[in-house]
């Protein structure tokens, strides 16, 4: 039986306007320059003129020192501006003519600081926590480690000897697991027939809970008791003495070593 | 029935093995404490990854930076000076402590009287027992270890399979007059800082380096065996 279909319904108008590949619509005119602001990050405070601040200036003291931190914060400026190689070009003709961007403003000012958190490192910095981080605590042979600049040739020759490190760890690491297998097995086969099968059953019984997992340092003796009668002592304080302050940089873990290593504790 | 005994790892036996004696040894490990040292060329890259990251990361004022060091009521830590990696046992080579070698694995060696040791003198050899019709060669292990440690609360035996065999020939001046088969058994040390060794007179706790100096003839095997 035959079905007609129903004939399509005829957009009014919208096949005429220019359609965005992936989503159907019409591209927005308006085209956004990167680094600009978008509209919708910025904080509209409404001022309602009926309403009268009961704190009188300082309200709006308080109130302005948290517009100026979140102005600070939305518009946080990085040492080096990401720029295409067409960009990087215009820029340099632009500053030829004598016109100079606000960006580039920006990265000149930066570049006058003498705060180094708005320059790029030179030197070798530390990841982590200061006091517990690879290099303090012994873990790298600081000697042993490549010189290298910071540039795109640099970054492209340590990577290949990385990878060509952890691969070569990747695969002896195989084979010696494969041998351990294979072992296994001929040792299983090599048992008589009662204690083979007795032999093959799998040990579903759960792991230890307390095993214990390699970690940066040694457990401290006794530490788990400081902390226990600290607690007790004060514990009517808030908190007992603050850490040393950390800055939130992203923490250095090598996942791919931890979990070879990982891998490597746990195996039978 | 024709013994091709050609190498001593290979079993091609044609013959039922029930006359044969079973031992079972057990391998007894101590997990790394500490991760290992990191090999300079992967730390390089990860550096340069992070510095080149933080070239482009935003800076912000640090006011709001500061925010995150506000602490909960009940999250207590102390301050503390990390424990050192190299410990005193590391530095005067004590090989029967625990705290040696922290970052490596160690296992545990018994000097006395082993099964199959030539003239019956006292050697170094793994924690063993023959087989006596138990249940299986795993309880035997577990029995083993037993009458080393006193008992097993601080062990965990991994999996009902043994990891490895090797058959032991006879040779002239042995005690026992048969070739036996000696199957290992892994287990790993829970949660237990030092083990009272009784029933033998030495006891030693070494890396997989130091193990080739006691067992000079069965480095190859032992290579096999233990990954490192």
């Amino acid at each position: 039986m035959l079905r007609l279909l129903k004939p399509k319904p005829i957009p009014s108008g919208h096949h005429l306007i220019q359609r965005c590949a992936v989503s159907g619509t019409a591209k927005g005119k308006a085209k956004i320059k990167a680094g600009q602001a978008l509209k919708r990050s910025r904080i509209t405070t409404k001022k309602p003129g009926s309403e009268s601040k009961p704190g009188g200036p300082t309200g709006s003291r308080e109130k302005q020192e948290r517009e100026r931190l979140y102005e600070q914060c939305l518009q946080a400026p990085t040492p080096l501006r990401y720029l295409t190689q067409k960009q990087r070009e215009r820029e340099a003709e632009r500053e030829k003519l004598g016109l100079i961007s606000k960006e580039r403003q920006r990265e000149i000012d930066m570049m006058k600081k003498k705060n180094e958190k708005y320059k790029v490192s030179e030197k070798p910095t530390i990841i982590g926590t200061p006091g517990l981080d690879y290099v303090s605590l012994g873990l790298v042979d600081v000697e042993k480690l490549p010189k290298y600049e910071l540039t795109v040739e640099d970054g492209r020759r340590l990577a290949k000897e990385y990878s060509r490190v952890l691969m070569r760890k990747h695969r002896a690491r195989q084979a010696a697991e494969s041998t351990l297998l294979r072992l296994k097995k001929e040792a299983i086969e090599a048992l008589p027939e009662g204690l083979r099968e007795a032999a093959l059953v799998p040990d579903l019984s759960p792991f230890p809970v307390n095993r214990f997992m390699a970690t940066l340092t040694p457990p401290i003796q006794g530490y788990i008791d400081q902390v226990r009668e600290a607690a007790n002592k004060i514990s009517g304080m808030e908190k007992i003495r603050m850490l040393p302050r950390k800055k939130p940089v992203i923490l250095f873990v090598s996942t791919l070593e931890w979990d070879c290593y990982l891998q490597f504790a746990c195996m039978e | 029935m024709k013994m091709s005994l050609v190498r001593p790892l290979l079993t091609r036996r044609r013959f039922s093995t029930s006359s044969e004696n079973l031992v079972a040894s057990v391998l007894f490990e101590r997990l790394p404490v500490v991760i290992p040292k990191i090999d300079p060329m992967v730390y390089a890259f990860q550096e340069f990854s992070f510095r080149w990251r933080q070239q482009y990361q935003r800076r912000y004022p640090d006011e709001f930076l500061d925010k995150s060091d506000a602490r909960g009521k009940g999250d207590y830590q102390i301050d503390y000076v990390p424990a050192p990696r190299i410990t005193e046992a590391d530095k005067s080579n004590d090989r029967r402590s625990l705290q040696r070698a922290l970052d490596r694995r160690l296992y545990l060696l018994l000097y006395g009287n082993a099964y199959g040791a030539p003239g019956g003198k006292p050697v170094w050899h793994f924690p063993e027992k023959v087989y006596e019709s138990e249940d299986t060669m795993r309880k035997c292990a577990e029995s083993a270890l037993e009458s080393v440690l006193g008992d097993l609360s601080g062990t965990y035996f991994v999996g009902n399979a043994p990891m490895a065999h090797m058959v032991v020939r006879p040779t002239e001046d042995q005690s026992v007059s048969t070739s036996f088969k000696r199957f290992f058994f892994k287990s790993q040390v829970i949660a237990k800082n030092e083990f009272n060794i009784g029933k033998c007179e030495d006891f030693v706790w070494v890396t997989k380096d130091e193990m080739m100096e006691y067992f000079p003839q069965q480095s190859e095997f032992l290579n096999k065996m233990i990954i490192s």
